[in-house]
């Protein structure tokens, strides 16, 4: 009986140790909470950074730039702090998911004989008229599609260099 | 009484077990988990990085809108021969105007002359009530006219501009015009050519100044 009680007692005291590392646990849980929400925090502020960046840049520079919101499918031409133009567009719809956001520069502009005008951001975006003829070892690049007058306008504004900035 | 303590051994045994098993997993783990002073360590310096990123946009974000002024500037569009009126993201105006011919004229002594709008950043440099047209060299050459010496008062045309007029320098002017059907196509010799109303609210709200961007 004397055995048992001590049994007990030990194991009281054993479970009052597993009391304290059960508020570890807690606290754990809570931290790793905490460093998740301040990861995505610090990815959110690093993003917005960029694209401050980008604007701190332009505004600077001597060189009309593009602005497409992938969320609203709205886009502007602008030049330094100014809006030039606002412009909607449609993303092909089986790459929507492909486009990072971020920076890009303009690598190519071609004009086809049938007035069919793309812009060119290397392997990460083509900008062009709904009805666009189509490169065989170009059909993996996400695609925005633009009115005719509007891609006309931006097409001219624009050139080979020239920056857009892709927001979700 | 015995059986009875033995079961409570049994029990309190087993659930110690149960407790402790998530720290026999994590102990298989290949790499250790934080210990909790670590994840304090990190979650701190976290949060100041978090601190230091929210300052510095802060700043970009001021010394950007510092920047974005409130002013009024037009935007001429020469591919789809569109004006805007605008004050920062809000347009003000549209206007159907008629931009550069994009031709070229030459005369019998060789020289010539191509009509095309100005691109660039440009200014209001001045206004003008009922302007007057200074018929220029090529005007004459377009129409295979002799042209006269340079004060000749021939040259002299009321009426044609329009009511009113935004001076852009070189030559070119934001104007009125009598071939208000043209207006949306590539008609002009260069200047921005606008329909009556559209150039009243102009010449109104416009200050001398006002950035003008063509492109």
């Amino acid at each position: 009986m004397k055995a048992a009680v001590h049994v007990l007692l030990l194991l009281s005291l054993f479970l009052a140790g597993m009391n304290g590392s059960g508020q570890e646990s807690d606290e754990r849980e809570e931290l790793l909470r905490q460093r998740e929400a301040l990861n995505k925090k610090i990815e959110t502020l690093r993003r917005e950074q960029d694209f401050l960046l980008f604007e701190k840049e332009l505004y600077a520079a001597d060189s009309k730039y593009l602005l497409i919101s992938l969320g609203s499918k709205a886009g502007q031409l602008k030049y330094k702090n100014r809006v030039l133009k606002d412009f909607r567009f449609k993303v092909s719809p089986n790459l929507a998911g492909s486009i990072k956001p971020g920076a890009l520069t303009l690598t190519k502009k071609r004009e086809d004989p049938d007035q069919r005008h793309v812009l060119i951001f290397g392997k990460s975006l083509i900008i062009q008229w709904k009805r666009p003829a189509r490169s065989p070892d170009q059909t993996d690049i996400p695609r925005l599609s633009l009115s005719k007058s509007d891609l006309q306008s931006i097409f001219y504004a624009v050139e080979e260099g020239s920056k857009a900035y892709i927001m979700r | 009484m015995m059986q009875i303590a033995k079961k409570v051994i049994e029990l309190v045994l087993l659930l110690s077990l149960g407790a402790a098993a998530p720290s026999l997993v994590w102990a298989g783990d290949a790499a250790l988990p934080p210990t909790i002073d670590e994840l304090r360590e990190q979650v701190h310096d976290m949060e100041q990085n978090a601190a230091i990123l929210e300052e510095e946009n802060r700043g970009l974000r001021k010394m950007l809108k510092q920047i974005d002024d409130n002013e009024i500037y037009l935007v001429v569009d020469t591919e789809s021969n569109r004006l805007t009126m605008r004050r920062g993201n809000k347009t003000m105006m549209t206007a159907v105007v008629g931009t550069g011919s994009r031709q070229f004229v030459q005369e019998e002594t060789g020289r010539s002359w191509y009509f095309e709008s100005p691109s660039g950043s440009l200014k209001v440099l001045g206004k003008e009530r009922n302007p007057v047209w200074i018929r220029p060299d090529w005007s004459y050459a377009e129409e295979n006219m002799p042209v006269p010496p340079e004060n000749d008062p021939d040259r002299i045309v009321r009426g044609v501009l329009g009511k009113y007029a935004l001076i852009l320098g070189n030559g070119y002017k934001i104007h009125g015009t009598k071939y208000t059907d043209l207006l949306g196509t590539h008609f002009t010799h260069g200047c921005i050519s606008v329909g009556d109303k559209d150039l009243e609210t102009l010449y109104r709200t416009v200050k001398i100044g006002t950035k003008v961007y063509i492109y």
